[in-house]
């Protein structure tokens, strides 16, 4: 018998579809609060997309404690330590996150503090370092890619030292998951691409790092197809609510498979350079996320080769010969990369973004080799061979 | 009523304890605290000697405290830094260290320490679980593999490691002699 075994853990209630927001005060009261704080961000709410959700809870009895929109693009201790000021203040017992990755991660680190106390983050950074339930959180995710609706992990930054705080609990995950078409179909194209890239990366590392299970791997072949299937019409169609729907479907998927199986090189270059240059999450895993498949064909041939049946169909499959497939599959990323780039002007290399130096190269390789991504990655890294990909991706 | 609380209980008691499953457990168990107590020894001796690991040690905290234990407690050693090297701790299951990497079961860590699943795929197959900061983690990871490479016999430490390394024989066998060296020096206060 094969001595494989795994973990499967996603108690993450998820909401989706037509009118989805509506049924947002039904899942309050069945927790028994009915005085949430709406954390958003100013973006969100001039889109009017909080407006929208308010709407949603006040037709059906109830009303918000109040709304906190002071969270920036890379969520902050000040903004944490100011959000959960109003919580207590309005005597809020429960949150609804309406944003992307920042808000997400903004309200999670909120309830750290409004459940165990205090206004400092940093003595829960780090795995496991909770100790206790936290207050009720529904999450309205208004991008389509990170996933943040049903992971465990709030990325915080330290202001004065420029360090960006991960942390990881059980205790992290949001009660229910809102997937609302009438959210994100506002979202700009770039935005849209750089997050379907985020998400389709978050599936395929998931299916080809070192973590991967049966049931993880149903998520993420599901997500895979969904992005691969619907980007280039939503792109092409951004008012499309089913499209833009089946993008936030596939993201979710994606991020419940890679909160289970985790992520490896991809991410581990991205958050070096997103440190470094603030590259957009998304679009650099959209650049690296070809050139790291190809640096991890020697330990993942078969599975890199599977991902073309769920990057194309089952006949352009069948017809590859086995050998063919990793190639193909790869080509298939590269050629989405393209389109997208071509409609929505995401940048395919690092010199594109016109964002990094090159001589940072080196700074942002070292970064990446202590990143904790790296020890789900199914081939070992060293720093040459991180600065030789740092260079293709130039 | 009560006797038959009694009588359920002595019946699981008994489940527990049979013979074939209680010697392969104890077995393992004996296995692990030798390998707990050697790795912890050896890496305290490599952190003075080996040039990898000293970088390593050397980017640290100060009062950097690491623990490599079993959830029930039952083996374990603990690490802490000195100076420029690390030194072993008495190690408390009590205890927070700034990094855990806590084995669920002694099953789990019998595995890796017997070599028959490498440490980043008992991380994967979540054997083991981690507290603390995860580039620390990383950091650890590397001394642990380095140690590994440099001690092991080849054939063994592949099947730890994900890579193992372009090392020469000889440099390999003149930093085991050290490492191993220091390993006694340490031991008998030389």
């Amino acid at each position: 018998m094969r001595r494989e075994f795994y973990e499967f853990f996603c108690p993450v209630k998820t909401v989706a579809g037509y009118k989805a927001l509506e049924h947002m005060a039904f899942e309050l009261r069945s927790r028994r609060v009915s005085r949430p704080l709406i954390v958003s961000d100013k973006g969100v709410v001039g889109a009017g997309l909080a407006a929208t959700v308010i709407d949603a809870l006040e037709s059906d009895g109830i009303v918000p404690g109040g709304l906190f929109d002071d969270v920036p693009s890379d969520s902050s201790f000040t903004a944490v330590k100011a959000g959960v000021a109003v919580f207590r203040t309005l005597d809020c017992d429960s949150l609804v996150a309406i944003g992307g990755g920042s808000v997400m991660d903004t309200a999670k680190a909120i309830n750290i503090l409004a459940a165990e106390g205090g206004d400092d983050i940093r003595p829960f950074a780090g795995v496991n370092n909770l100790s206790r339930p936290l207050k009720p959180l529904l999450a309205v995710p208004t991008t389509a890619g990170t996933g943040s609706e049903v992971t465990s992990v709030t990325i915080i930054k330290d202001e004065d030292t420029h360090a960006k705080l991960p942390v990881v609990s059980p205790f992290l995950l949001p009660d229910v998951a809102i997937l609302d078409p009438r959210m994100t179909l506002k979202l700009p194209l770039q935005i849209t691409a750089a997050t379907a890239l985020d998400a389709l990366t978050h599936a395929i590392e998931a299916f080809t790092c070192l973590a991967k299970n049966p049931i993880s791997d149903a998520y993420a072949t599901t997500a895979i197809r969904g992005v691969a299937r619907w980007l280039i019409p939503v792109l092409e169609k951004p008012s499309d609510p089913e499209g833009r729907l089946e993008l936030a479907q596939a993201a979710t998927m994606a991020g419940i498979a890679f909160s289970n199986s985790m992520v490896g090189l991809v991410h581990a270059l991205g958050h070096a350079v997103g440190a470094t240059a603030s590259v957009h999450h998304g679009t650099c895993m959209g650049i690296f996320l070809p050139l790291v498949l190809e640096f991890n064909l020697s330990a993942r041939r078969h599975e890199i080769g599977e991902l073309l049946l769920y990057l194309s169909d089952a006949e352009t499959y069948a017809a590859t010969a086995p050998a063919d497939r990793p190639a193909a599959a790869i080509a298939r990323i590269r050629t989405l990369k393209d389109r997208v780039n071509a409609i929505s002007g995401l940048p395919r290399t690092l010199s594109e973004t016109g964002q990094v130096r090159r001589e940072d190269l080196g700074t942002i390789a070292a970064l990446a080799l202590d990143d904790g991504s790296m020890i789900m990655n199914p081939v070992d890294v060293t720093l040459t061979e991180a600065q030789a990909l740092l260079d293709r991706a130039w | 009523m009560q006797a038959k609380t009694v009588s359920t209980a002595v019946a699981l008691s008994g489940l527990g304890t049979r013979k074939g499953a209680g010697t392969v457990y104890r077995a393992q168990l004996l296995y692990v605290r030798v390998m707990m107590w050697l790795i912890g020894r050896l890496l305290q001796a490599a952190s003075a000697v080996d040039p990898v690991i000293r970088r390593e040690v050397a980017v640290l905290p100060a009062d950097f405290t690491f623990a490599m234990r079993t959830h029930s407690g039952l083996s374990g050693f603990a690490l802490a830094r000195d100076g420029r090297r690390l030194a072993t701790r008495r190690s408390r299951p009590d205890e927070s260290p700034t990094l855990l990497f806590e084995f669920k079961h002694v099953t789990h860590a019998f595995l890796v320490l017997s070599f028959v699943e490498g440490t980043a795929q008992s991380f994967a197959n979540d054997r083991m679980s981690l507290g603390g900061d995860a580039a620390l983690a990383m950091k650890i990871v590397r001394c642990l593999d380095r140690l590994e490479v440099v001690v092991l016999p080849r054939f063994i430490a592949e099947r730890g490691v994900k890579h193992y390394p372009d090392i020469g024989l000889a440099t390999k066998l003149g930093l085991a002699l050290r490492i191993y060296r220091r390993f006694l020096m340490d031991l008998f206060g030389g």
